[in-house]
This record gives C-alpha cells, sequence and structure tokens, in this order.
C-alpha cells in the first residue's frame, strides 16, 4: 500500500541520516543529536507510562539519578568497563522501580505523581549526604574522558531507535492492546479479565531500565554528575516541555518534541533567563491552541501515523 | 526527653506557617478538582513583592502584605479569569500544564529580575527569640507564624461558612449546574476562590521570606511543603490541612534532631510516603 | 403578553435533535403542566428555558425580554427559578445556608432575612432542621428545601421539575399544597410531571411533548384521558 510504502522511505531516510551524522558534521552537532537521541529515549519511557499506562510520573529523575550514579561508582570505584557499567545503572533502576513498587502502586492519579516526585527528591537528599559518593560536591567519571564524541553518539542513536522500537512493538503486542483499554476505561478493561497490575508494573519496570541506561549514556557525555541536578524535578520538566509540545500518547509526538525541545535549548541558548520564559509560554500556548501538542493535532485532522499503532 | 521538646514545640509552630503554606493548594484542589502547580511561585512572587516595598518604600515586611495581599488577590483572579477559566471543563491535565507553563514563567521572571541571589526579608522579629522555660529559644518569629497560620486558617473558615461568596463557592464545589440556578456565575465565582487562594500564598509568602531565606526556584520546594501538608491533613478540610501542617513541621524538626540537619526535609518526606501508602485520603481526609 | 413565550425552538445535544419546533406560553399567574414519558424532552425544555442548554434556533421570550442565548445566573436575576429535578441540594451547606444561597442575586439579597422567615413560616418542618447539613434530611423535606431555595431567590416564575419523584403519596399531597398555595400568590408555574392525574388536576393549561415535539395542548377541564394517553404514548 502506497501509505505503508511512504513510511517505510520516511523511516529509512531517518535512520540513514542518524547512522551517517558523524560522518558529515561537526562535533558540537553530534552532542545535540547525541542529546535529542537520549530526550527521544526519556520521553518515550515517560510517554509509555503517562500516555499509555496512564501513570503520570513525576520523578523518572530517579532513575536517572541511579543509573547515572551506578554508571560512576562501578566504572570509577570498581573498574567495571565503561559500557558494561552504563548497563549496571539499567539493572540498578530496575531493583529501585521493584523495590518501591510496593509502595507506589498504591497511589493513584495525582497522588502517584507526587508520591514519585517525593521518592526522587529524598534519594537526592540521601546521595548529597552520603560521603561514599562524595557528598553535593559530585563525582567525576574519570574513564568516559577517554571516550570519543562519536562513540558516545552511537551508543545514544541505539538506545534511541531501540527504544522508540521497544515501544512501537510492545504497543502492537498484546499487552499493548490492554494498555489502550486500560488507558480508556480503568474497571471496564478490569472486567475483562486484563490484569491492570501486570501491565503496569511491566511497563513500569521497562521505562525505569531505559531511563536507566538513557543516564548512563548521558553522564559518559558530560563526565560529572551532582545529586541535586541528577535527581532534580529539571529532567521532569524538560520531559513534560516534550512531550507537551510534541504530543502525549503518541509515538511520533516525543520523537518531534525531543526535536523542537533540543533545537530551542540550543538557539535560545543566547538569551539566557528569557528562554525558559518562551518555553513555559509555548506549553501554555498549545494547551490552548493545540492540546494534544503538534503530532496529537495532526494525527486528529489527517490520521495518519508514522508508527501506526492502532488496530484497524 | 527534654531534648525533644524543642522539636516538638518548634515544630508545632512551624507547622502553623506550613498549614497556610498548604491551604491555598487544599481550596484549589477541594473546590476545582483541579492542582496548580504554580502556587509554591505564587508564594515566592509574593516574597519577592515584599521585598519590593520594603526596599523601596522602607515598609516593615508584615505592613507589605497591605500592598502585596491585594495584588496577589488580583493576580490569582485574573490568572483564573482568563487562563484557567478556559480549560476547566476539559479534566485535569490542561489545568496542570497550565499552571506549570504558569510556574516556569514566574521562576525565570524571577531570576531575571532579581538574579539568583538568596534574599530574605530582614526583620528583629527573625533575630528576637523567646525563651521557652529556660530550656531552649524560641525564634520569635515562629511564634508569629503560628498564630498568623491559625488566624488565616480561622479566617477562612467563617469566610466560608458565613458569607455570600463563601456559600457560592461551596454550591459551585458541589454542583455546578444547581449553582448556576441560583444566580451564581461558576466563572466569577472560581476567579474569586482562585484570588484567595493568591492571597493566603501572599501570607505565606511572607512569613516564609521572614523565616528562611529565598531564590526564585524555592517555589518549588515549597509547593512539595503543600503537597505533604495537604496529603498528611486530608484535601478539602481546613482543620486537616492545618493538622497536615502540625504533623509535617514536627516530623520535620525531629528527623532533624535525630538524623541531623541534612535530614530534615526527608524526614517530612518519609512521612509524605507512609501517609500515601497507608492512608491516601489523609488524617482527616473529606471530600 | 404571556410571561413566558417560546417559539419554533429547536434543541440539540451535540448532532442529536431535541426539541422540534417547540411553541409554548404561559400566561401571568397561571399553572401549566409539561407532561410526557421518560425521554420526551421535558428536562431538554427546561434546560433550553433556563439557559443550560443553548437552543439551536428558535426564541424564548420572558415577558417580552429574550432570553435564550443568556446564561443561566443571568436569568435567574430576572426572576425565573427552577426546581430541579432530583433537588440538587447543597450537601456542603446546612439547611439554613441552602435556603441563603437561594437569595444570592443582588436583589433577593436586600431583604433576604425576611424572605426567610416567611418561607420558614411556609415550611415549618424545615425550621426544626434548620442547622443540620442539607442532605441529611428526609426525600420529602430536601423538596421542600429545593422549593424554599428557589422561592429565595422571589422570583416572578417558578418551574417544578418532577416535584413528585421517588415520595409517598402523603408527602405528594402536601407538596402539592403548597404548589397551589405559592400560585394563588401571584406565582406562575410550570409543573413538569410524570403524574399525570395530579398534576392536571391542579393545572389551568397542560403540554404534552413526545419525541421532543408537542403532541397535545389544552385546558385539562376539556382533555380525555383516552386523548391524553394518547399524546403522551403516541399509541
Amino acid at each position: 500500500m502506497l501509505a505503508n510504502r511512504t513510511r517505510l522511505i520516511l523511516i529509512v531516510v531517518l535512520l540513514a541520516f542518524l547512522v551517517t551524522l558523524p560522518l558529515w558534521t561537526s562535533r558540537y552537532v553530534v552532542n545535540v543529536g547525541l542529546l535529542v537521541c537520549l530526550y527521544v529515549t526519556l520521553a518515550s519511557m515517560w510517554n509509555l507510562l503517562a500516555g499509555y499506562s496512564g501513570m503520570v510520573s513525576l520523578g523518572q529523575q530517579m532513575f536517572i539519578g541511579l543509573g547515572g550514579y551506578t554508571l560512576a561508582v562501578s566504572s570509577v570505584y570498581f573498574g567495571v568497563p565503561i559500557y558494561l557499567s552504563v548497563l549496571f545503572g539499567g539493572f540498578m533502576s530496575v531493583i529501585l522501580a521493584v523495590l518501591i513498587s510496593m509502595s507506589v502502586f498504591r497511589m493513584k492519579g495525582v497522588y502517584f505523581a507526587i508520591g514519585t516526585w517525593v521518592i526522587a527528591e529524598a534519594l537526592g537528599i540521601c546521595f548529597s549526604n552520603w560521603g561514599y559518593v562524595k557528598y553535593g560536591m559530585g563525582m567525576f567519571i574519570k574513564p568516559a574522558y577517554k571516550l570519543s564524541m562519536s562513540g558516545v553518539y552511537y551508543a545514544g542513536m541505539i538506545l534511541c531507535i531501540s527504544s522508540v522500537a521497544l515501544v512501537f512493538f510492545l504497543l502492537r503486542s498484546n499487552l499493548g492492546l490492554a494498555l489502550m483499554a486500560i488507558r480508556d476505561d480503568d474497571k471496564a478493561s478490569e472486567t475483562l479479565g486484563v490484569n491492570i497490575f501486570r501491565c503496569k508494573f511491566i511497563c513500569f519496570l521497562l521505562s525505569a531500565f531505559v531511563t536507566g541506561l538513557a543516564a548512563g549514556v548521558l553522564y559518559l557525555n558530560a563526565i560529572f554528575i551532582q545529586p541535586f541536578e541528577a535527581f532534580g524535578i529539571g529532567w521532569t520538566v524538560n520531559l513534560l516541555f516534550i512531550v507537551i509540545i510534541g504530543g502525549i500518547g503518541t509515538i511520533e509526538g516525543p520523537i518531534l518534541g525531543a526535536i523542537i525541545f533540543v533545537l530551542l535549548q540550543q538557539f535560545l541558548s543566547e538569551f539566557v533567563g528569557y528562554n525558559l520564559i518562551i518555553l513555559g509560554g509555548v506549553t501554555i500556548g498549545v494547551i490552548f491552541f493545540a492540546p494534544k501538542g503538534i503530532v496529537g493535532t495532526l494525527q486528529e485532522k489527517t490520521g495518519w501515523e508514522l508508527f501506526p499503532v492502532r488496530r484497524q | 526527653m527534654i531534648e525533644y521538646l524543642e522539636p516538638l514545640i518548634n515544630g508545632i509552630l512551624l507547622g502553623g506557617l506550613y498549614g497556610v503554606v498548604g491551604i491555598g493548594l487544599s481550596m484549589v484542589f477541594g473546590i476545582m478538582r483541579q492542582v496548580n502547580l504554580a502556587h509554591g511561585d505564587l508564594m515566592i512572587l509574593s516574597s519577592y513583592f515584599s521585598l519590593l516595598f520594603l526596599q523601596v518604600l522602607g515598609l516593615h515586611p508584615l505592613v507589605t502584605l497591605i500592598l502585596v495581599a491585594p495584588l496577589m488577590f488580583f493576580i490569582g483572579y485574573l490568572i483564573q479569569l482568563f487562563l484557567f477559566n478556559r480549560v476547566m471543563q476539559r479534566g485535569m491535565e490542561p489545568f496542570l500544564m497550565i499552571s506549570f507553563g504558569l510556574s516556569i514563567i514566574i521562576q525565570n521572571a524571577l531570576l531575571l529580575v532579581f538574579t539568583p541571589d538568596a534574599r530574605s526579608l530582614e526583620t528583629t522579629l527573625v533575630i528576637k527569640s523567646v525563651d521557652a522555660f529556660g530550656l531552649f529559644n524560641i525564634p520569635l518569629i515562629y511564634l508569629v507564624n503560628f498564630a498568623a497560620g491559625a488566624l488565616v486558617l480561622g479566617a477562612l473558615q467563617q469566610f466560608m461558612k458565613r458569607t455570600y461568596m463563601g456559600w457560592a463557592i461551596n454550591a459551585a464545589a458541589d454542583n455546578e449546574t444547581a449553582a448556576k440556578l441560583m444566580g451564581i456565575n461558576p466563572k466569577k465565582v472560581y476567579a474569586y476562590a482562585m484570588g484567595i487562594a493568591a492571597v493566603t500564598a501572599a501570607i505565606s509568602g511572607v512569613l516564609v521570606g521572614m523565616t528562611f531565606t529565598f531564590y526564585p526556584h524555592s517555589g518549588t520546594q515549597y509547593l512539595i511543603i503543600a503537597f505533604g501538608v495537604v496529603i498528611i491533613g486530608g484535601l478539602g478540610s481546613l482543620p486537616g490541612t492545618f493538622l497536615g501542617g502540625l504533623v509535617l513541621g514536627v516530623s520535620q524538626l525531629f528527623g532533624g534532631r535525630i538524623l541531623g540537619p541534612g535530614f530534615q526535609l526527608l524526614s517530612g518526606y518519609i512521612i509524605l510516603l507512609i501517609i500515601l501508602t497507608v492512608r491516601p485520603q489523609g488524617i482527616l481526609g473529606g471530600r | 403578553m404571556p410571561v413566558l413565550e417560546l417559539k419554533e425552538v429547536d434543541a440539540y445535544y451535540g448532532e442529536l435533535q431535541a426539541l422540534f419546533k417547540v411553541n409554548l406560553e404561559v400566561h401571568r399567574g397561571r399553572i401549566v403542566s409539561v407532561l410526557g414519558a421518560n425521554g420526551a424532552g421535558k428536562s431538554t425544555l427546561l434546560k433550553s428555558i433556563c439557559g443550560l442548554l443553548e437552543s439551536r434556533s428558535g426564541s424564548i421570550f420572558f415577558d417580552g425580554k429574550r432570553i435564550d442565548g443568556l446564561s443561566p445566573h443571568l436569568i435567574v436575576d430576572l426572576g425565573l427559578s427552577l426546581v430541579p429535578e432530583g433537588r440538587k441540594i447543597f450537601s456542603s451547606l446546612t439547611v439554613r445556608e441552602n435556603l441563603m444561597i437561594g437569595s444570592y442575586t443582588p436583589k433577593a439579597r436586600k431583604d433576604s432575612l425576611e424572605t426567610l422567615k416567611n418561607i420558614l413560616e411556609f415550611f415549618p418542618s424545615l425550621r426544626a432542621r434548620i442547622s443540620q447539613k442539607g442532605t441529611d434530611l428526609s426525600g420529602g423535606e430536601q423538596q421542600m428545601l429545593a422549593i424554599g431555595r428557589a422561592l429565595m431567590s422571589r422570583p416572578r416564575f417558578i418551574i417544578f421539575d418532577e416535584i413528585s419523584l421517588g415520595l409517598s403519596p402523603l408527602v405528594v399531597k402536601e407538596l402539592y399544597k403548597a404548589v397551589k398555595k405559592i400560585n394563588q400568590e401571584g406565582m406562575s408555574v410550570v409543573l413538569v410531571e410524570q403524574d399525570v392525574k395530579r398534576s392536571l388536576k391542579v393545572a389551568d393549561f397542560a403540554y404534552i411533548l413526545q419525541e421532543g415535539k408537542v403532541t397535545l395542548k389544552g385546558n385539562p377541564r376539556y382533555l380525555t384521558e383516552e386523548t391524553v394517553r394518547k399524546a403522551y404514548f403516541g399509541i
């Protein structure tokens, strides 16, 4: 079908663009590309939770902080190979997710949002009072110094592509069908035998894992980690911008949103101070005029999806 | 034993302030079923307004309230009328997002205008303290905070129970359609309610500014406190909010005493998480 | 001139049409019954009159003034009051507060305490429960409270929406006595009911709705049971 052919071509072009980026642009652009990839990953995971599983988390930064610190500790103190350390970051995040699930899964709606936020804040306080990780002064991730920009970029790119693919195939699976039923009507789907808890739990763990991995790559690039920044609400603020502007509950939304966000950040970095005010204003504007985000509104008008998830 | 008396007493007094911090958030949720993420920032905005009047007019911070409170009422009223009212019937997300955008704007505007330096509303009240049974010191400002807290909550209680606007606000919260049939214009009533919430933010903002140092981004930390107070005490209950404030204040100071000053906030968070897990409707959970 | 007049009113819920060119008149000081089965369009009609639903076409006049398109709170201010179906008593207000909120409009506020006194004389059982929560009252008392609350706005025109619903015949008798008394003091009344017999007994004029259209209208004295049944059910 013509539509599917167009989609495939578009995707291939996009992939080619991504893969060849380091070959024909400057280090700066590759860095920007890395940021876009990482934000797409983070936003896709946030979207999986909030847009598809109905769990609005304001605490994803707990996995960012934990993933980053795991990377730091394993590579600096235990000499674990750097990319393996990134993987460990993902695993630690899953462990954290399992540990807190007992508590947070009893929280609904806005309570869940606050609860996750508070846990992240609590972790931030713990880490900034912990001598082992050098308190609030932060840690330098020495083993990351010798990595090449391209290397880190490709790590981020692979992660990005995998996470988008993950979400895509997840949503087309039975689990995905269950999720969309849950999102539309919690109680009704329960009566149809859908095990809500299991579905949400799996998504929660998955998003924790991938977020932890993304954090690892992030700090490979940043080389320096500090508790208040790593566990700070700023991450959620950025993710919120991305999914509001791009569109919650769509696969393409986080992608477009991340691109716009990172580009805006770069452009507006000259107007320090005004840039965030403008972003705030844009957010409000989007809510008024395009509440489903750019992608959501486009999808509504044209019914076209780059990554079709709806069953016809 | 005696060394625990100090965090207990001071925690209770601090709790009075926390109660006022939380009441604006509680009102907006209880009446409009919406969450205002910019609440903490409205507080800090008030602190900065007070700073301005203090510096320009040489007024005592408490006196600046005469100017700051009406100003904040106006701001809250207009925000509800022109921003929030347009999305009230669209569920919880749009309101949340708009308040989020507003929060970002306020924080960064303050950053631009006032720089990231630490500020405080200087007054002798902060330095003076009262001797409690000859055992420890109570900062005078804590007493003022508690008294103000009790006063504000009491006044609000009376307002809601005895005035036409108070009844109208309750009626609109109960049943918007029936309220319209009484001749009540819900849009105006919600704007009024938001204005009142902003006034409580103004009061708590000035008090906080006198008690602690503040920065443009301090709003976020007070938003968490407000959530803590409201969740612990129970949504939609005025006495609950006060109680929530007391519990939070005491937990914080106790935790700070036992674990160390760096863990003050953490102690509060732990109590909050426990309540969220075990009894999310709060101690005096209402509507 | 009739005190309330509907001309060719169409009303829609989204794309679904619920009223079809409804024409209706209420003359000053009269009791008019509006009858019909469930889903006939009675509540749609009331919502349109009170401004809770915007009519797509046609016009509604209250004392010669056009009110279609006005917000509900402005219509109340003009002197038109509705006792809503299901009472809709405010649960966070006491009996007294429920009554007082009825006098919210500036016109009604002026002598509200005087009005309150009169209403408590009219419905003595409310006085006994004056400080109780509004929703703690029995069904019949809540209905009286709802009526009293509507009266607090000092209207010239009251609409009673299904006041007999869910109440015992004895209580309904009392309520209808109150309705008659209210009318005797000069109030124009619209009675929306499912209890056909009782409402036709008090009405000066009746309209019967079926599927959003007026299928019968006339003075109840000249309407036979059979014509009413036909218009009501469409058999």
